[in-house]
């Protein structure tokens, strides 16, 4: 992961092919039907967008990207199955703790949007390139600031783990240890975290004036050296997502038929 | 043309410029006023925090516009007054490059083209003009071939031409660099220095804040600013000779050289003309001149002249141990490194060092310096070989164990500093070893007062400038008491002073039995205050000696092969056919004298 491509891995799948715009919309339609939509959607959506990376050949870098989140999502589903706030239906005791079935239900629902969500976010930062993305929200109008500000927090991750690994190694120079108690180890995460969101500051100052140099978002009539494709059938696939997207909202809006 | 013509067509113009942040009582700059004209290159050499950025930015039309402080008088580009002009104006007119090589890039773009093709875009240029626009400045800074590279993937010096590229491929007929070559190696900073050159020769006007007299020395003028106000304006060799008396620091050793044997300054930097000079001075038979600055006798210059002089006194005192502590033998033995991905690192590097040894690994970028040095307090484990410490392997030691005998300074203090005051900052390093309370203190005051920082103990680092916040993370791991101190480039970034500074604990703490590893590219820096020079080339150590060694004439071929040069009293005395290597002016003088 470099800090010009970000998450991008080069490559031209189906996915790859597609306009940025058409991914950030069909990201979009996946986040809403996520969290609107009754719960089953959740397995045809993960089912889906496996399929989609797979087909993409990024299978195995999706599940490698997945290490992280999994954490969460566990956490996110044993907090719920142990600690649901009301809760008596209980499935399995184990010593004072006790699943219950609202908490599990609870908990299986929330990993799953989540889920969902970073399955979707991955396959899209996988395929799209940060600069394509820039091009296309600028060409359709979206002002340079927030067009800077979503090309800022796709890079800033890669950023802030390079500038991590060298606060890490400065600190353990003067001494800072990361074993010991769980109390001691939270304690050495200040000497770790200050640098970063500190030193981030001078980094930040420093890459807005070299883009202030270089006249980003002086002048309207923007023209632009990069081509970035569109291929016809994505302005059908466009159409038909945010059709589906409306749809989406308006069965949440008015009740789902039963 | 009249002078007032020639007023009016100087691309670049100040009047009277003063600027006051609103954070500070005094102004940051006060009654500037200057001209760069069309294809010249004017310096702005000071220490730290004399203004030379506050003037970068105020002449790059950054003040008010973008950076918030009050500007008094004028500066017109291109006839045009900068404060009051919109952005869209100033653009394609004026440009800044600053010192940090990666940040100077869009960081999104994929090739060099596309990131030349940023400005472009930007100023509105229509597509097809874009292509020859950015041919055409590639070819002319002699770049062509970096077209289609990655621009995260080029060495730094190769990032800042690229940066420069960027702005000049824009139109811009006035070029603004703030220390660009403060983070480059001795190749990167030739480079741009030769680019500055075709630049100029192409009708850029160039304002060029530096450090680096190597640069300063290449410039048609100088302007040398303290405390905010213009000190000189001259050619280089002069205006450097003034500013260093005006400090009362000693002169760059081109200059010094020249002034000794009473040579025109203006050729200060010319290097035959200043050995031909010396060569007729030691034939009428070698006697310093009365240095026209300051009201040094005949005898003192002469004494100058050979060495018995002194650096200026620094205030407060150098570095003495707090502690008495037993001596450590450091040993590289066989050291192999690979990155994950087979990149070999080092390849095979052995080295030693003893107690009050202090050694300096020169090399270009790349050359597997840092990953070195990295493995003597563990944070790098060698794939083969060992390090030893006092004949005992580290293997299997902690990094925070190690920390307890070597103290490692990085060379960007942002990746440490963390506390709200400079003193608990320092204090944080002895307090993870676990040292006593009162002796932490002693610590911590010792290796502030040998900084100079000590009346900044309450201060936030952060509200320090780059070259004090570099002293405090030094500080930092002095305060730990090492018995081996290893250094991260030091001198980037710092002015005269701090050299000084640093210079100065190293000479300390070797007095004292202990050592010093550091990883530089100044050579003269090396030359001065090192008793031992490795020079690393593609991961292995293809030089070891004293610098007098190191850097004699039949080593020239060999340095050239790792991009660097000798020190330049060493290159003088190379030029004159001495057979002795002198390190610095007054080594020079003295043997011409004998």
């Amino acid at each position: 992961m470099s800090a010009t491509t970000g998450y991008y891995v080069a490559g031209s799948s189906w996915l790859h092919r597609r306009n940025p715009l058409t991914k950030l919309l069909a990201l979009a339609l996946v986040l809403l039907s996520a969290f609107l939509l009754p719960p089953i959607v959740l397995v045809v959506l993960v089912v889906v967008i496996v399929a989609a990376v797979w087909s993409a050949g990024l299978l195995r870098p999706t599940v490698r990207a997945m290490r992280i989140p999994a954490l969460l999502l566990l956490s996110i589903l044993v907090v719920n199955s142990l600690f649901f706030p009301g809760a008596t239906d209980v499935l399995a005791s184990l010593g004072p703790l006790s699943i219950t079935r609202d908490g599990l239900t609870f908990g299986l629902i929330s990993a799953g949007r989540v889920l969902v969500a970073f399955l979707a976010s991955v396959a899209f930062l996988f395929t799209t390139l940060a600069d394509d993305m820039l091009e296309t929200l600028i060409a359709r109008g979206a002002s340079h600031r927030i067009s800077f500000v979503i090309l800022s927090a796709v890079q800033m991750v890669p950023r802030m783990q390079d500038r991590a690994g060298s606060i890490l190694e400065a600190q353990q120079a003067r001494g800072l240890s990361l074993e010991g108690s769980f109390v001691r180890r939270i304690r050495s995460l200040v000497p770790l975290i200050g640098p970063v969101l500190l030193g981030s500051l001078v980094d930040v100052r420093e890459r807005t004036f070299a883009l202030e140099a270089r006249g980003f978002g002086a002048r309207p009539n923007r023209t632009a050296y990069r081509i970035v494709v569109d291929p016809p059938i994505d302005r059908w696939l466009r159409l038909a997502i945010i059709g589906l997207c409306l749809g989406v909202v308006v069965v949440a809006v008015t009740g789902f038929p039963r | 043309m009249s002078e007032d013509e020639t007023r009016i067509a100087a691309p670049l113009r100040t009047d009277g410029l003063a600027v006051r942040y609103p954070t500070k009582k005094a102004p940051s700059l006060e009654g500037v006023s200057l001209e760069v004209g069309r294809g010249e290159r004017l310096g702005v050499a000071g220490r730290t925090g004399a203004g030379k950025s506050t003037l970068a930015l105020a002449t790059a039309g950054f003040i008010p516009r973008v950076v918030r402080a009050r500007l008094d008088g004028r500066v017109m580009i291109d006839g045009l007054d900068a404060a009051a002009a919109p952005a869209d104006a100033l653009l394609g007119r004026v440009g800044i490059v600053f010192a940090t090589p990666a940040n100077q890039l869009s960081a999104s773009k994929l090739t060099v083209r596309e990131e030349l093709a940023f400005g472009l875009e930007n100023l509105g240029v229509p597509r097809a003009e874009m292509d020859p626009r950015i041919d055409g400045t590639l070819d002319r800074l002699g770049i062509a071939h970096l077209a289609d590279r990655e621009p995260f993937a080029l060495s730094g010096g190769e990032q800042q031409r690229v940066a420069i590229a960027s702005i000049v491929a824009m139109g811009t007929t006035v070029l603004v660099l703030d220390e660009p070559t403060a983070q480059l190696d001795p190749a990167g900073t030739a480079a741009v220095a030769d680019l500055l050159d075709e630049l100029a020769k192409a009708g850029a006007a160039i304002l060029c804040a530096e450090h680096d007299p190597s640069v300063l020395g290449r410039m048609d003028r100088c302007l040398v600013l303290d405390s905010g106000r213009m000190v000189a304006l001259d050619v280089p060799g002069t205006a450097l000779a003034l500013a260093a008396e005006a400090a009362s620091l000693t002169p760059p050793t081109l200059v010094r050289l020249a002034e000794a044997a009473s040579l025109d300054l203006a050729r200060a930097f010319d290097e035959p003309a200043v050995a031909a000079g010396l060569r007729a001075w030691a034939d009428a038979g070698g006697v310093a001149r009365e240095l026209a600055h300051g009201a040094t006798t005949a005898t003192t210059a002469a004494a100058a002249a050979a060495g018995s002089i002194a650096a200026p006194p620094l205030p407060g005192p150098a570095w003495t141990p707090a502690r008495e502590r037993a001596p450590v033998r450091v040993a590289v033995d066989g050291l192999v490194h690979r990155y994950p991905g087979g990149v070999e690192a080092v390849r095979g590097a052995s080295l030693r060092v003893d107690p009050g040894e202090a050694v300096a690994i020169l090399g270009q970028n790349g050359s597997g310096k840092t990953t070195l040095v990295k493995h003597l307090n563990g944070l790098l484990r060698p794939d083969e070989g060992r390090i030893l410490l006092d004949d005992v392997p580290t293997d299997g030691r902690s990094v925070a164990e190690l920390a307890r005998t070597v103290g490692f300074v990085f060379q960007n203090p942002d990746d440490q500093l963390f506390e709200r005051s400079v003193e608990r900052e320092v204090a944080f390093g002895p307090r993870n070893l676990g040292i006593a309370t009162a002796d932490v203190a002693n610590l911590v005051v010792g290796s502030l007062a040998a900084v100079g920082l000590l009346e900044e103990r309450t201060t936030n680092p952060y509200d320090l400038d780059l070259s004090r916040r570099k002293l405090v993370a030094l500080a930092g791991v002095l305060a730990m008491d090492p018995a081996v101190l290893v250094l991260d480039e030091p001198t980037t970034g710092q002015d005269v002073d701090g050299v000084e500074r640093v210079s100065a604990i190293i000479e300390a703490f070797r007095g004292a039995g202990r050592s010093v590893v550091a990883i530089t590219h100044d050579m003269e820096f090396a030359a001065r205050h090192f008793s031992r020079i490795v020079v690393m080339r593609a991961g292995e150590v293809v030089a070891d000696g004293p610098p007098g060694l190191v850097f004699a004439p039949g080593n020239a071929t060999l340095l050239a092969s790792t991009g660097l040069t000798p020190p330049p009293a060493a290159r003088i005395a190379a030029r004159l056919g001495l057979d002795t290597v002198p390190l610095d002016a007054a080594a020079l003088l003295a043997t011409l004298r004998s």
